[in-house]
């Protein structure tokens, strides 16, 4: 189970709709106590894929490094990723699963029309063939 | 000895420490000593090869070790290493990609599927392999020919031009009945006679900075068949932003080059010419001439180092620069090396989006001309033949070498090469309007500043030299 706190998701859905309609990303971080994780920062970041962001993502891995780096002086833990479908389903797509890795909670947020619809979170497997849905407990408002 | 990392996921396989300190004097010695003591974590950051995972990302402090030494990167002990996923995605779904060869092309790729270093995985490979071709003409007409032929799944073509009776002496891909036709089209006809099973994406268009990521973007690599500077920085460029490698060629007369840039830990075409020349001092095909067969021997370099990149075997042509002598029958390597300085490629890039490559080369935005119009520093060719016609005084300069005024000339039209006018400016009457020609217009322009630092005060430059007289005053005058 994922749990996010009000002020992360605040941010992770102000970074959604801003970048509309083309998909964000960035990075989740918090605590994991046994089976749970407990996300209490959202790190918005830049979308570095190079051609048309409307359906596409790419994380810096130097942004990544970074925001590790920034958990570990705080004492938490880099959790996961999270990014966007704009006007499209928060699922995990064959792109999603082959570009992922195994070791992290991947959210997906769906934004419709600029708006932000729903969210799905998923655990991609050692080989990335298959990706299972992990329970996403967010604020709702 | 170094500190390592441990990203949170796998803290659980390395005894729940976030971070480890090892023994080792290089990365690949520190990673060997991590799975040692902790073999669990092994499965998760090697393959079964013993290589890092595709999406796997070692950092010695803030550097990617891809960009060090790889492996043998050393290490001191105040160094730390992290390991850092690489993480992308997106909505659309990739095509699934296809799983098997149909008998059809079993038969048909028979003599690859035999050798072992291709197989069937290799050919698969080139099946799902993308390939974008820059170009139609002189390198692109063997390169497309033969990576169709060899099976490459999807080739791109970006090109605009049309097929000319002065390609036919080169560009193979296209024939005598093509003249006329758009290069894509024909090009397209001919991959597709070769190879029914490729796909080809034509991209009608002229490379340029507002397209070319995502043209690109749409492919695993680029072989650059182009012939002048602003697109190969263009294509440079793009290639190193997007991580996409560029396999290079070009010729010129009797000699070629071909290398494979923007590889990774490889240098880029900047490192090697990190300034365009001055426009005008390298003269294009057009100018200068060409082999004919010259292309096909370039083209096929790249074609090779395409299709080797594609099958991940033998050495790539990566860090030299392969030089090609027809004349003398030699080939050469020089040796490449990437420049931590570069603007694009370096270790702190200064140019991170695309430029404008015709103003970073100095050619001068195209005004539209009005024509016929004759300026204080040019004429058109038709206020030439009326000039001649009203039987005004002016001393028409062709500035061409001899050989090519043994092609064609114009009539009354006087032969000074540009290298000879220096010494041979005292046959021209300063009281006398000068017209200079050549056979486009390039030549015969220096040629004017030439004679205008000389002291001479009315000099004109015919526009598109003695193509656009053939085009506007004398079609009898033949073009080549």
């Amino acid at each position: 189970m994922i749990k996010i706190t009000d002020e992360a998701w605040k941010v992770m859905v102000a970074h959604a709709e801003g970048k509309f309609p083309n998909e964000c990303c960035g990075a989740m971080i918090g605590r994991i106590a046994d089976d749970s994780k407990n996300v209490t920062a959202a790190v918005p970041m830049e979308n570095a894929y190079a051609g048309e962001q409307g359906a596409r993502y790419e994380l810096r891995p130097e942004d990544l490094l970074q925001a590790d780096r920034s958990a570990r002086a705080a004492g938490l833990d880099l959790i996961g990723i999270f990014h966007s479908h704009p006007d499209c389903d928060a699922y995990f797509s064959k792109t999603d699963l082959e570009n992922s890795c195994p070791w992290y909670s991947f959210v997906v947020l769906s934004v419709k029309g600029g708006r932000f619809d729903h969210a799905a979170s998923f655990l991609p497997n050692a080989d990335q063939t298959v990706a299972e849905k992990e329970e996403l407990i967010w604020p709702k408002s | 000895m170094a500190k390592i990392l441990i990203p949170t996921p796998l803290r659980q396989f390395a005894g729940k420490q976030d971070s480890v300190d090892l023994t080792g004097s290089t990365v690949g010695e520190v990673l060997t000593s991590l799975t040692t003591q902790f073999p669990d974590l092994r499965k998760q950051i090697f393959n079964d090869e013993g290589k890092l995972r595709s999406f796997v990302n070692v950092y010695l402090n803030d550097e990617d070790i891809r960009y060090l030494k790889k492996d043998a990167t050393p290490v001191a002990s105040t160094d730390t290493l992290s390991i850092v996923p690489s993480i992308a995605g997106g909505a659309v779904g990739v095509a699934e990609p296809p799983a098997a060869l149909s008998n059809d092309e079993i038969l048909r790729y028979s003599r690859h599927l035999i050798m072992p270093e291709v197989g069937m995985d290799g050919q698969l490979k080139l099946k799902n392999a993308k390939v974008l071709m820059v170009g139609a003409g002189g390198l692109g007409a063997p390169l497309g020919m033969y990576l169709a032929a060899a099976g490459v799944g999807r080739i791109g073509i970006v090109d605009f031009d049309v097929v000319d009776f002065t390609n036919l002496q080169r560009q193979v891909i296209h024939g005598t009945k093509d003249v006329g036709k758009k290069k894509l089209d024909s090009a397209a006809e001919t991959m597709l006679d070769i190879n029914p099973y490729v796909k080809i994406d034509k991209h009608e268009t002229a490379l340029t900075s507002a397209n070319a990521l995502d043209i690109i973007a749409g492919y695993d690599m680029v072989v650059d068949g182009t012939d002048n500077f602003p697109t190969r920085y263009l294509v440079n460029d793009a290639c190193v932003i997007l991580k996409k490698p560029n396999v290079y060629g070009s010729i010129f007369r009797f000699e070629g080059q071909a290398t494979v840039f923007a590889y990774p830990g490889g240098p880029c075409y900047r490192c090697l010419y990190p300034e365009p020349p001055p426009p005008g001092l390298v003269p294009s095909c057009a100018e200068g001439g060409v082999l004919g067969i010259l292309p096909g021997i370039i083209g096929l370099v790249q074609a090779t180092e395409a299709v080797k990149l594609i099958l991940g075997t033998g050495e790539p042509l990566v860090g030299r620069l392969m030089l090609y002598d027809a004349l003398a029958m030699r080939f050469r390597e020089l040796k490449l090396r990437r420049n931590p300085e570069c603007p694009v490629c370096g270790d702190h890039p200064t140019v991170t989006k695309l430029i404008d490559y015709d103003q970073f080369c100095g050619i001068p935005r195209k005004e539209p001309v009005a024509v016929s119009t004759a300026s204080e520093t040019e004429i058109d060719p038709l206020a030439v033949k009326s000039m001649q016609d009203r039987g005004e005084k002016f001393q028409l300069v062709d500035v061409r070498e001899p050989h090519e005024y043994q092609i064609c000339s114009i009539p009354g039209a006087v032969l000074i090469p540009l290298g000879d006018l220096p010494k041979r400016v005292n046959e021209l009457d300063p009281d006398v309007e000068i017209v200079a020609h050549c056979k486009m217009g390039g030549r015969s322009a220096k040629a004017c500043d030439l004679l205008r630092q000389a002291g001479f005060r009315r000099v004109k430059n015919m526009t598109g030299g003695i193509l656009a007289w053939s085009d506007k005053v004398d079609p009898r005058v033949p073009k080549y």
